[in-house]
């Protein structure tokens, strides 16, 4: 007899219906999974057996075929065992299936019980918009299947609820299956493990009101954040670079929510949602640390997952100690951070994640951080500073459009001093900036803004324009470098609330931009 | 005639390339046998008689002088590489080096042979790793005195060196770097670009090694003897206890030309070595560009001209005085020491944004530079 159930594969962040075709015919007893399945995949067929044992089935003595098409496609995980288990049991008879049934998600432990899987939102959101909308999933899923709008989503414990549910009134062992208890643990300890709630994610942000002095690198954080400007802070160790940036998570605007879909997405498929889940609102902020290999940062691996780059889509990337990070993991960089996705091509195909991220960046000088300090000889040899910042290539450096060399705060700014503001205020101000500048440019950001895009919509007053001019031919500078100062300035201009852009924003910007792109250095060392 | 020097200066270039003789035996064997060529056909004859008593040669040198043939062994190579070779012989080579006892015996160059006989010339060397302020200095130093007309000769070496032949092309000037290897080891490859502007903009870059030489030990030191020979004045930048730097302030005092050195604090370790000379040479005090114009007898009048606008204030003071608003005060604060960003908001008390336009403005006029993000005063206002 041939069973047919539905489930779902999911590849980068979209998934594709497959089909599950069990059939249970004479012979000797076997389980074949066919259908370009993984080792994980390859499993099922011990942990479907046990668990259709003990969920009080029967497991048939008879040749058993399994076969998950399209059958060209690679499929991966646990998430195909509940599909298996109860195709099993519709085509050894023990259960029928009602019509127009359920697509069924799930992984089975040996008890029967479910386990929760990774990425169920975007594999619930294909079933729906394949006109699946009747879903059976695991419990701790079910919170993550509700975001997708028309979902009737079941969220089960166990194979036999499962069975119950595709059997439907008529279903005749169903009723009689073991009724399993949720979360059966053998000790007290673990039980104790998993009935603690979910600690909330670690909170290491700081709040800017804790960041003393440093009022210029505020200031650059600020007009960074609100127009999505990379930005570059240099400084000696102590300099308070880590300590700035911590405050990142507090000045960030929530997520709207196509954003908070997206990021929610994101999150399922990376496995990071817990429950109680709802959508992800918080803007991202990742911090990976320098010793990150290249897969965790863009993605990839054995198993493809999404990376850093991904995690942190539509927020920010801070990378500390930038020089540190292998140098293949940086120039992967380049990718996403001009074409906003990365691509991560495998033999069985090309999975394409978003990575809309802005990079927030931090280093030393050189290796002892004293290099162009007024005062304090650098103690590195003669090369290595520039060595140093070499480690970085420089497409990626020229995508940091702001840089901002930080010294180390004086004691009297520490101890004294006009108390900071806090980050409650400068975020209002960056929200307002933002809001503008998105309103203005069709919903992106000022450094999103081609260069003629931004000539365009800047309006630069006439004195400005002039100052522009005067900038230009003085410094030598490229289009590129030109267009740098506009965004800028365009991005100040918002933060002071005017619709055009006055010669103030401009030479602020031009204050701002990178140092080394003046022309005194094109011949120093 | 003309084809008997020529003879003569390839049978110099032939015992130049004879390993083991150097400057002084070269001239020695020249002035016994009574020339170049003499000393090559002689010795192809196996005939000693005429060495004086006083210069017993080795008998594998004896060999080495046998064998010796046209035409020298580098010669090709510095063809190849298009160099120039002066020789003693040559009515362009820098009369200068007569102050050495052992003037190098061939030139190897790129660029232009008359930047050796300009008619000042200023060495300026210094540490390999410098801070913000000797960078400053060195530049400041550089510029003022290729602007008047100096040739600027360095080192071609990270840090001081750099600084100074770059402030010198950018200054229009001339500038002589004297490399302490082959050509065909170079200079640091980070200087390759600074190395190509020199000579396309009239100056030179020379080595008493054959091309194929690479850097050892003692390279370095013996091209230091040139870089104070070729020079009528030496300024010391920044020097900690043990540098390069010092070892050409010896020689310049041997070579009786000028020294001067700036001072630093008697604490910091990167101008150690400059306050040893000061204390124990005599060694003159580096107070500032326009002071070291006037000690060299240099006008400081082309300066000021060739400066251009004629708008231009005379001084610091008067720069100030013209500047209005922010400017001013991010000016005034730079004055007292270089700043970043946040010390001058602090400093100044404007908004970030305000300091910022003004430091956009400064570097526009050419009174403020930045380097690594550190903003110093340049032009008129770095000369109180």
């Amino acid at each position: 007899m041939l069973a047919t159930l539905v489930t779902a594969v999911v590849d980068g962040l979209q998934g594709s219906l497959v089909r599950v075709e069990v059939d249970v015919a004479p012979g000797l007893p076997a389980c074949h999974i066919v259908g370009l399945p993984d080792a994980a995949l390859s499993e099922a067929r011990e942990r479907v057996r046990a668990a259709i044992r003990n969920a009080g089935f029967e497991y048939p003595a008879s040749r058993i075929t399994v076969n998950l098409a399209p059958a060209d496609r690679r499929k991966r995980g646990a998430a195909y065992d509940l599909a298996i288990a109860v195709g099993i049991l519709v085509a050894s008879g023990q259960i029928r299936a009602e019509q127009g049934g359920w697509a069924l998600l799930g992984e089975l432990s040996l008890d029967g019980s479910l386990q929760p899987i990774v990425g169920a939102m975007p594999m619930v959101a294909t079933l729906v918009a394949a006109g699946q909308r009747r879903i059976v999933l695991p419990r701790p899923n079910l919170a993550e299947a509700r975001l997708v709008q028309e979902a009737e989503a079941v969220g089960v414990v166990g194979l036999d609820d499962a069975a119950r549910l595709v059997a439907g009134p008529r279903g005749r062992r169903a009723a009689q299956a073991i009724r399993r208890e949720p979360a059966r643990v053998s000790s007290p300890a673990v039980q104790a493990e998993a009935s603690r709630p979910v600690p909330p994610a670690e909170d290491s942000s700081v709040d800017l009101a804790e960041v003393r002095g440093q009022p210029g690198a505020r200031w650059a954080l600020e007009i960074a954040l609100a127009g999505g400007h990379n930005l570059l802070l240099t400084g000696p160790p102590g300099a308070g670079k880590t300590l700035l940036a911590r405050s990142i998570p507090s000045l960030l605007p929530p997520l709207d929510d196509r954003e908070a879909l997206e990021a929610t997405v994101i999150a399922s498929v990376a496995g990071l949602l817990r429950e109680p889940t709802d959508l992800r609102r918080t803007r991202p902020f990742r911090a990976p640390h320098h010793t990150c290999s290249y897969a965790a940062m863009v993605g990839g691996g054995s198993r493809v997952a999404p990376g850093e780059v991904t995690l942190a889509h539509r927020g920010v990337l801070f990378l500390d100690e930038l020089a540190e990070f292998d140098r293949d993991v940086l120039d992967a960089l380049r990718q996403p951070l001009e074409e906003g996705s990365v691509a991560i091509a495998r033999v069985s195909g090309q999975v394409r994640y978003p990575a809309q991220v802005q990079l927030v960046a931090a280093m030393n000088p050189c290796r002892c951080g004293y290099a162009g300090d007024p005062q304090r000889a650098c103690t590195c040899g003669p090369h290595e500073p520039e060595r140093y910042v070499r480690r970085v290539s420089g497409p990626l450096l020229d995508r940091l459009d702001l840089r901002v060399a930080m010294r180390r705060v004086p004691v009297e700014a520490l101890l004294g001093g006009p108390a900071p503001e806090a980050s409650a205020t400068v975020r209002e101000r960056i929200a307002v900036a933002r809001a503008a500048a998105m309103a203005r440019n069709g919903g992106r950001p000022n450094a999103a803004l081609s260069g003629s895009a931004a000539m365009r919509l800047a309006a630069l007053e006439r004195p400005a324009m002039a100052r522009l001019q005067q900038l230009a031919m003085r410094d030598g500078s490229t289009a590129r470098g030109i267009h740098r100062i506009v965004r800028v300035a365009r991005t100040i201009a918002d933060l002071a609330g005017r619709a055009t852009v006055d010669e103030s924003a401009i030479l602020a910007a031009a204050g701002l931009r990178d140092p080394a792109a003046l022309p005194p250095q094109a011949l120093a060392a | 005639m003309a084809s008997s020097r020529e003879a003569e200066r390839d049978a110099w270039l032939v015992l130049a390339a004879v390993e083991g003789v150097g400057p002084r035996t070269l001239s020695a064997l020249v002035g016994a046998a009574g020339g170049a060529a003499a000393v090559l056909t002689r010795a192809g004859r196996g005939d000693w008689r005429w060495l004086p008593p006083e210069l017993p040669l080795a008998p594998q040198l004896r060999a080495r002088l046998h064998a010796a043939h046209r035409p020298a062994p580098f010669a090709a190579l510095a063809a190849r590489m298009g160099l120039w070779m002066l020789t003693p012989l040559d009515a362009s080579y820098p009369a200068r080096l007569g102050v050495l006892p052992d003037p190098p015996a061939v030139l190897f160059g790129r660029g232009s042979p008359e930047a050796l006989r300009g008619e000042a010339a200023v060495a300026i060397v210094g540490t390999r790793h410098p801070t913000l302020l000797g960078r400053a200095l060195a530049s400041d130093v550089a510029a003022l005195m290729a602007g008047c007309g100096a040739v600027i000769v360095s080192g071609l070496a990270i840090g001081i060196d750099g600084a100074a032949h770059a402030a010198a092309l950018r200054a229009g000037g001339t500038t002589v770097a004297v490399i302490g290897a082959g050509h065909g080891h170079g200079g640091p490859r980070a200087h390759r670009a600074l190395e190509a502007a020199i000579v396309a903009q009239g100056g030179a870059v020379i080595s008493e090694l054959a091309p194929a030489t690479p850097p050892t030990r003692g390279t370095y030191p013996r091209r230091n003897r040139l870089l104070s020979a070729l020079s009528d004045a030496v300024a010391v930048i920044e020097a900690p206890a043990r540098s390069g730097a010092l070892n050409t302030a010896h020689h310049a005092l041997e070579q009786g030309r000028p020294l001067f050195v700036a001072p630093g604090r008697p604490s910091d370790p990167a101008t150690a070595g400059c306050l040893r000379l000061l204390r124990e040479t005599e060694a003159r005090v580096l107070t500032g560009p326009l002071e070291l114009l006037e000690d060299l007898g240099l006008s400081v009048a082309p300066v000021r001209a060739a400066r251009g606008s004629p708008g231009e204030p005379a001084g610091r003071a008067a720069a100030l005085a013209g500047l209005r608003g922010g400017e001013r005060l991010v000016a005034a604060a730079l004055c007292e020491a270089p700043a970043g960003l946040d010390r001058l908001v602090e400093r100044t008390g404007l908004e970030p944004g305000a300091v910022s336009g003004s430091l956009a403005l400064l570097q526009l006029r050419g009174w403020v530079q930045a380097i690594d993000g550190t903003f110093l005063v340049a032009g008129v206002l770095s000369h109180p």
